[in-house]
């Protein structure tokens, strides 16, 4: 499935520059080790974290897009450094465990 | 590396997690970083030899080695403390100059660092760093972008660096086991 695709029928909140790409599951944790080691590349990574080293851990794995849940505020130097890498950066109001959900129903796992 | 017909496909295995500590002397101030597997890794202080140490930080971290899927070899990446991508906030710094060079090629810079100290623990080879520049090159799907990873020893001013580290800091309890 598409990002785009996603973004609209989940109606998640685009943070940063929109490049379309192909999602290939999704992974969640809070911890960018984690990510760096077992994350796939096209994956969603939903996480709470917004601080800037999530850019680092988005774009070393190529991540498809980064969802931040519970609609924490994304600083605006994420954002910036975020555009610099092309990593797409999303929020939602959604609980990690609820976008999770909604996620797996539309056949993303 | 060995067998060098081979067009090595990385894979990552041996995945562990466990902690990096920072540690100080405090009679020498001499700076001792390592990974620990342990579950609760020492946080009072200890005496080892000479040293008094004492936690000055932690970080929350996997160890992992990569292995070619098609000839089995084995990379292991003990040396490996971190990994920080580089934002470009020195224009006097070499690893800029790289950037500088790169980014009209979409390739973002990287840069590996081992443990302290630098000069008494080994640190990763350029093979190794090569390698794992590799895996992550291999596994990426957007067209047209890709990374480079360098040795820390390009920085030549690591506490004014501000790039991204990618580690999870402060997550270990220092609450005493008995107190569990």
């Amino acid at each position: 499935m598409k990002l785009k695709e996603i973004i609209e029928k989940l109606s998640l909140k685009v943070l940063t520059n929109l490049e379309d790409k192909e999602v290939t599951g999704v992974y969640i944790s809070d911890m960018l080790s984690d990510v760096m080691s077992k994350a796939k590349p096209g994956n969603l990574w939903v996480t709470i974290q917004t601080h800037k080293n999530i850019v680092a851990a988005a774009n070393l794995i190529d991540i498809s897009a980064v969802i931040i849940s519970q609609g924490t505020n994304v600083p605006e130097d994420t954002i910036e450094l975020a555009n610099r890498y092309k990593v797409v950066i999303l929020s939602t109001d959604d609980s990690t465990f609820a976008l999770g959900g909604k996620l797996y129903q539309e056949g993303i796992e | 590396m060995q067998n060098p017909t081979c067009k090595h496909q990385w894979e990552m295995v041996n995945i562990r997690p466990g902690y990096i500590l920072t540690e100080t002397c405090h009679k020498c101030q001499l700076v001792s970083s390592y990974f620990s597997f342990e579950d609760y890794p020492p946080f009072e202080e200890y005496k080892d030899g000479e040293h008094f140490w004492n936690v000055m930080d932690s970080v929350q971290s996997v160890s992992f080695d990569l292995r070619c899927k098609e000839c089995n070899i084995l990379v292991s990446f003990n040396e490996l403390s971190s990994l920080m991508l580089c934002t470009g906030c020195r224009d006097d710094c070499r690893v800029n100059d790289l950037i500088l060079e790169y980014s009209s090629q979409n390739i973002a810079l990287y840069v590996a660092f081992g443990f302290k100290p630098v000069n008494e623990k080994k640190q990763l080879s350029p093979e190794q760093i090569s390698v794992l520049e590799d895996y992550y090159n291999q596994i990426r799907k957007s067209s047209g972008t890709s990374i480079r990873i360098v040795s820390f020893d390009m920085i030549d001013d690591l506490d004014s660096c501000t790039g991204e580290y990618i580690m999870d800091r402060h997550l270990l309890s220092l609450t005493p086991i008995e107190n569990k």
